[in-house]
C-alpha cells in the first residue's frame, strides 16, 4: 500500500471524524498494525481535534459540580466518606494442609509469622509510597494549573499588543463605544479598516450578560440598525477580539445591545453607542 | 492551553481506577468546560446539554477500567463519549431533524459568510483556530464531528463526490494544524 496516498485520501480523518462505516473503520483499524505511520497520523488530527474542541470550551455552571458528584457511583453515595480510593484489599493467606502436619508446625508457624509480618510491612511502606505519589500528583496539578494561567495571561498580553498595533494603523478607526445606560459605565470598542470593510470588536468593559441573554452588535445605516450578529458571551468584559462576520463599507454608528440568545432583528436594549 | 504532560495522564487514569475524588476534580476542571463545549455543539437545549454531560462523566467514572492507553489519548476517549452520548440523545430526541435543518441553515450562513468576507484567516484573539477555518470546511467537519453525519450523507446532503468531501475532511483538519502551530 502506498501510505502516503492513503494518507492524503483523508479517509484518516473521515475516521477520527466519525463519518466511517463499521467495515471501512475495521480496515482502517487492521492497517494500524502494519503501517504505524497511519496511526500516528491519526494521533496528530485527534491532537488537532482536541484543540478546536478546547477553542469553544464552555464553562459548566457551577451548581453542577455538586450534582454530577452526586451520580457518580462509588462517591457521590458516601460522599466524604473515602477522601481518596483506597485500595487496600483484604487479603486471605490460604492455609495448606501441610501446615497442620506436627512435624513440621513450629517451622510453618514460624514462617506464617514472618509472612504476616512482612506484608504488614510492605502494606505500610506502599501506602506510604502512594501517599508520596499522590502528594506529587498534586504538585503537578497545580503546576499545569499555573502554566494554563500563565499562558491565559500571555493570550491577554497579545491581545492588548494587538489592539494597540490597531489604534496606531491610520487605516483604522477605532470607535470606542460608550455607554447609554446613566450610572453603568460600560464601553466597548471597534476596529473599522474602511477601505476593505473589515471590523473587529472587543467587549472590553461589557458585564457578562445574563442567562439566555447574548449581547448583538449593530451598524447604523442612514438611520437604521441593521445586525452584523451576535457575539461570544465570553469575550465580555476581556480585551478579546473578534472579526466582524461581516463587511461594513458604510456606516454613522455601531451599537451593542443586549437580546434574548440568538439575537433579534431589531435591537432592544442598547447598552453602548459610539459614532463613527 | 498547555496540554497535560503524558505522564499525569497515565496517573490521572491511575488515580480514577481507584475511585479518587482529587483525580475527579481534576478531570472535571481540566475537562469539563471541552466535553461541555462539544456537548453544546450537537444537542441545542441547554437543560438536555446539562443531563449529557453529567451521563459523560457517570460514563467515563464507571467505564475508565475499558479506556486502552494504546488505542489513544485520554481526551480523545472522553470526547468521543461525549459525541456519542449526545448524538445518540439527538436521535432518541427525535432531535436530529432539527438538527440536521439547523445544519441545513449553518450550510446557508457559512456561505453567505463566504461570500461576504474574503478569506477570514487573520481573525485575531483565542477564538482565532475556529474563525479561520474555511467555511467549507468547518461545515463538513461539524456534520461528521458534532452531528453524526457519515461520509454517504455528507456527499448527498450537500451534492460533493464522496472523495472531494474526503479532501476537504483533510485539507480543514490541516488548516487548523497550522494555526495551532504557529
Amino acid at each position: 500500500m502506498d501510505t502516503r496516498e492513503y494518507i492524503e485520501s483523508g479517509i484518516l480523518e473521515a475516521y477520527v471524524l466519525g463519518a466511517l462505516s463499521v467495515e471501512e473503520r475495521r480496515e482502517v483499524d487492521s492497517n494500524f498494525a502494519q503501517y504505524p505511520e497511519l496511526q500516528k497520523e491519526v494521533r496528530d488530527i485527534e491532537e488537532t481535534m482536541f484543540r478546536y474542541c478546547q477553542s469553544f470550551a464552555i464553562n459548566i455552571p457551577e451548581a453542577l459540580h455538586n450534582k454530577i458528584e452526586q451520580a457518580l457511583p462509588g462517591l457521590g453515595a458516601n460522599a466524604g466518606a473515602q477522601e481518596t480510593g483506597s485500595t487496600s484489599k483484604s487479603r486471605t493467606i490460604p492455609l495448606n494442609p501441610d501446615y497442620r502436619r506436627p512435624t513440621i508446625m513450629w517451622r510453618n508457624a514460624a514462617a506464617l509469622a514472618l509472612f504476616i509480618c512482612s506484608l504488614a510491612v510492605n502494606y505500610y511502606f506502599w501506602d506510604q509510597g502512594n501517599h508520596e505519589r499522590q502528594e506529587r500528583i498534586a504538585l503537578s496539578l497545580e503546576m499545569n494549573k499555573m502554566k494554563a494561567d500563565q499562558q491565559l495571561q500571555a493570550d491577554l498580553v497579545s491581545e492588548y499588543r494587538s489592539s494597540k498595533a490597531m489604534m496606531a494603523d491610520t487605516g483604522i478607526q477605532t470607535i470606542v463605544m460608550h455607554t447609554v445606560l446613566p450610572g453603568h459605565p460600560m464601553a466597548a470598542t471597534l476596529y473599522w479598516s474602511k477601505g476593505n470593510g473589515e471590523a473587529y470588536v472587543a467587549m472590553d468593559a461589557l458585564p457578562k450578560p445574563p442567562k439566555g441573554m447574548q449581547y448583538q452588535l449593530w451598524v447604523i445605516q442612514n438611520g437604521k440598525p441593521v445586525s452584523m450578529g451576535t457575539l461570544p458571551d465570553d469575550m465580555a468584559n476581556t480585551p478579546l477580539m473578534q472579526k466582524v462576520g461581516m463587511q461594513v463599507m458604510a456606516g454613522e454608528a455601531f451599537a451593542i445591545s443586549l437580546e434574548k440568545r440568538g439575537g433579534n432583528p431589531t435591537p432592544t436594549t442598547v447598552y453602548v453607542v459610539g459614532k463613527a | 492551553m498547555a496540554t497535560t504532560p503524558l505522564y499525569n495522564e497515565e496517573e490521572l487514569v491511575l488515580l480514577l481506577k481507584q475511585q479518587s475524588r482529587e483525580a475527579f476534580n481534576y478531570l472535571y476542571k481540566q475537562y469539563g468546560a471541552v466535553l461541555f463545549g462539544v456537548i453544546n455543539k450537537v444537542v441545542f437545549d441547554e437543560h438536555i446539554a446539562e443531563d449529557v454531560l453529567q451521563d459523560v462523566f457517570v460514563k467515563i467514572w464507571t467505564n475508565i477500567g475499558q479506556y486502552d492507553p494504546a488505542k489513544g489519548r485520554l481526551y480523545t476517549w472522553m470526547i468521543n463519549i461525549a459525541r456519542n452520548a449526545s448524538i445518540d440523545k439527538l436521535r432518541s430526541k427525535g432531535e436530529i431533524m432539527k438538527g440536521k435543518i439547523q445544519t441545513g441553515e449553518a450550510v446557508v450562513n457559512n456561505l453567505e459568510r463566504a461570500m461576504k468576507t474574503e478569506q477570514a484567516t487573520d481573525t485575531i484573539g483565542l477564538r482565532k483556530m475556529v474563525a479561520a477555518l474555511k467555511p467549507e470546511y468547518e461545515t463538513i467537519i461539524s456534520m461528521a464531528y458534532f452531528k453524526g453525519y457519515t461520509l454517504d450523507e455528507i456527499s448527498k446532503t450537500l451534492g460533493l463526490p464522496l472523495g472531494t468531501v474526503k479532501t476537504r475532511m483533510r485539507s480543514g483538519i490541516k488548516q487548523l494544524r497550522e494555526v495551532f502551530n504557529n
